[in-house]
């Protein structure tokens, strides 16, 4: 390991797919952000931005078509480099004959543990994981969360100073969910000059466990800032709950973004003290009440999706009534 | 690396004796060699030379389709489940995996061509005492050609799709047994004679491997015959799993 390296730099990264004899798709564009060594990074993007390209090219599953990338010092297509690094992938599979034991014992020669050292770790991680029950029962009759958590044991298996979860969370249940991200909160614990960088579309999750996060947009970068600074700037937000308007005014105010029918009347939000003053003087001409103004943290999701291009779908009262 | 070679060929024995194609593969062998037995009663004077002659087709016909298809199934599903990531992702080269899994297939092939040899023995028995000596040279020089195809088809996984992998290759098995026959009655001045000269030299010439109709009289091959097909097989292997490993290095692993 290069001492006073970043646990992660790409330079400059494009990676352009052939999908055809002449087709091309660049899946990620000029791609440069560095991840320094203790933190606890979410890589976030929707869908198709580019965030599986990127893990796959750290971990050199992928290789990039220009640009450089480095793990711990290292270029990621040398075999060293995969020596720092500990994988969770999003749907970890295993051969369905071994068991949890038996997993863990390939992966930790693979690494280069033999005998006691290997044993005692396997113990500490099983238990850890929760799975020491099952160590001699077969993969093959492991449920989803099992079968995770013994994916993120053998990521642990050689302390790596740097852990790489592909949504760990995705297809759990909260129940799931909630363990995977105690166990990774105690894995820092454990750990704390390791480094975790991990995608996920469960954004709710990554305010809970990072201290950073990386935007990507279609391939490219969007930001790279500490959840703080993402989540304390913008405007702020505000949901108005109006009653007693005249059903004739209604569909004005459902016409609004994020405006919705509620049992209590219509909830509005407004974007800023400026547009809740001109909300409430909109309110008070058209004869109605206004219950109650909420002040909204602004939300990471609200910032993910701050400017696509697509419009999100909104549950209006018209539609919910189709849907229903 | 070589120590992880046989650790990686060591999950790759198992998981092949936990594979159905494994098993079904068995039901063909044990298919193959029982009607031998019967095809040899329909003879009343060359009763050996035939039960002998069926088996040992029969059984390199197993052999075959055993390294194609257990190749497809132990490489091409590694790599479309998406288990390979974990393997991977941990600091070994993908040639290791490649020759761990190579490595491990051979064994199984070897222990089965083993298992073939002794039951053919048991049997040829039956109508009188069996030339070990060429029924072994014979089964040896299967298990070559085995191995042979199985670095071929572990060439062809890499560069392509399950069921393109299986057709190349059986293609590739019966233009190397049949390349000098294609030369010798071929239209000399066709364009189609001219690209077959030039696949013929990237096809192995599988007839190297091959003894049969020695051994179903009794008659062996001389040691240096034997060396030969020994070193030609090596040859074979160690080029198509050079090109399958340089291939496998350069390409992307969409897990």
């Amino acid at each position: 390991m290069t001492l006073n390296s970043d646990a992660i730099s790409l330079t400059n990264v494009t990676k352009i797919f052939h999908t055809g004899v002449i087709k091309r798709k660049t899946a990620v564009e000029d791609l440069t952000f560095s991840v320094a060594r203790g933190e606890v990074v979410g890589l976030l993007g929707a869908n198709g931005s580019g965030k599986s390209t990127t893990i796959k090219m750290i971990l050199g599953f992928l290789k990039a078509t220009h640009g450089e990338l480095t793990v711990c010092g290292h270029n990621t297509e040398e075999r060293i480099a995969r020596s720092f690094i500990g994988y969770l992938p999003e749907n970890p599979r295993f051969q369905r004959f071994l068991t949890a034991h038996d997993v863990m014992k390939y992966f930790g020669r693979l690494l280069g543990m033999r005998g006691e050292e290997l044993e005692k770790r396997i113990a500490h991680l099983l238990e850890l994981v929760s799975l020491k029950h099952v160590t001699k029962e077969r993969v093959h009759g492991f449920s989803k969360g099992m079968t995770q958590r013994l994916a993120l044991a053998q990521a642990l298996l050689n302390r790596p100073p740097l852990l790489i979860f592909d949504e760990p969370m995705s297809g759990l249940d909260p129940l799931g969910r909630k363990e995977i991200r105690s166990l990774i909160m105690r894995i820092h614990d454990e750990m704390p000059d390791s480094t975790m960088f991990f995608s996920t579309h469960i954004l709710g999750d990554v305010e809970q466990v990072c201290s950073s996060v990386i935007l990507l947009k279609q391939g490219r970068l969007k930001r790279q800032c500490t959840l703080d600074e993402l989540l304390s700037q913008g405007d702020q937000r505000f949901e108005l709950l109006i009653r007693n308007l005249a059903p004739s005014l209604h569909k004005k105010y459902l016409d609004a973004f994020e405006s919705r029918l509620s049992a209590g009347g219509i909830q509005v939000v407004v974007d800023g003290a400026e547009a809740l003053a001109a909300k409430l003087a909109e309110v008070e001409k058209d004869g109605a009440t206004v219950a109650s103004v909420n002040s909204q943290r602004k939300s990471l999701e609200d910032e993910l999706f701050a400017d696509t291009s697509f419009p999100l779908p909104v549950a209006t009262n018209q539609s919910m009534g189709k849907s229903l | 690396m070589s120590l992880n070679i046989f650790r990686i060929a060591w999950i790759a024995v198992r998981e092949l004796l936990y594979e159905r194609v494994f098993y079904i593969l068995l039901c063909f062998v044990a298919l193959s060699l029982s009607l031998s037995l019967l095809l040899g009663q329909m003879t009343y004077i060359e009763q050996y030379k035939l039960t002998v002659d069926f088996m040992l087709a029969g059984g390199e016909i197993s052999m075959v389709l055993f390294s194609i298809f257990a190749g497809i199934s132990l490489f091409q599903k590694e790599l479309t489940m998406g288990s390979v990531s974990m393997t991977l992702a941990k600091p070994i080269s993908r040639s290791t995996f490649l020759l761990g899994k190579f490595v491990g297939q051979c064994a199984v092939q070897m222990t089965m061509v083993l298992g073939m040899l002794i039951v053919t023995i048991a049997v040829s028995s039956v109508y009188r005492h069996p030339d070990i000596a060429s029924l072994a040279q014979t089964y040896c020089l299967i298990g070559f050609e085995s191995m042979v195809l199985t670095s071929l088809c572990y060439f062809f996984a890499v560069n392509s799709g399950a069921i393109t992998t299986a057709v190349i290759s059986l293609c590739f098995f019966g233009a190397g047994h049949l390349r000098d026959n294609i030369t010798q009655n071929a239209d000399m001045k066709s364009a189609s004679f001219q690209i077959w000269r030039v696949v013929k030299n990237l096809v192995p010439d599988l007839e190297l491997f091959n003894s049969k109709p020695l051994a179903s009289y009794g008659v062996t091959i001389s040691s240096v015959e034997m060396g030969w097909a020994f070193v030609y097989c090596v040859i074979c292997v160690t080029f198509f799993l050079t090109l399958a490993s340089l291939t496998f290095n350069m390409k992307d692993i969409p897990t």
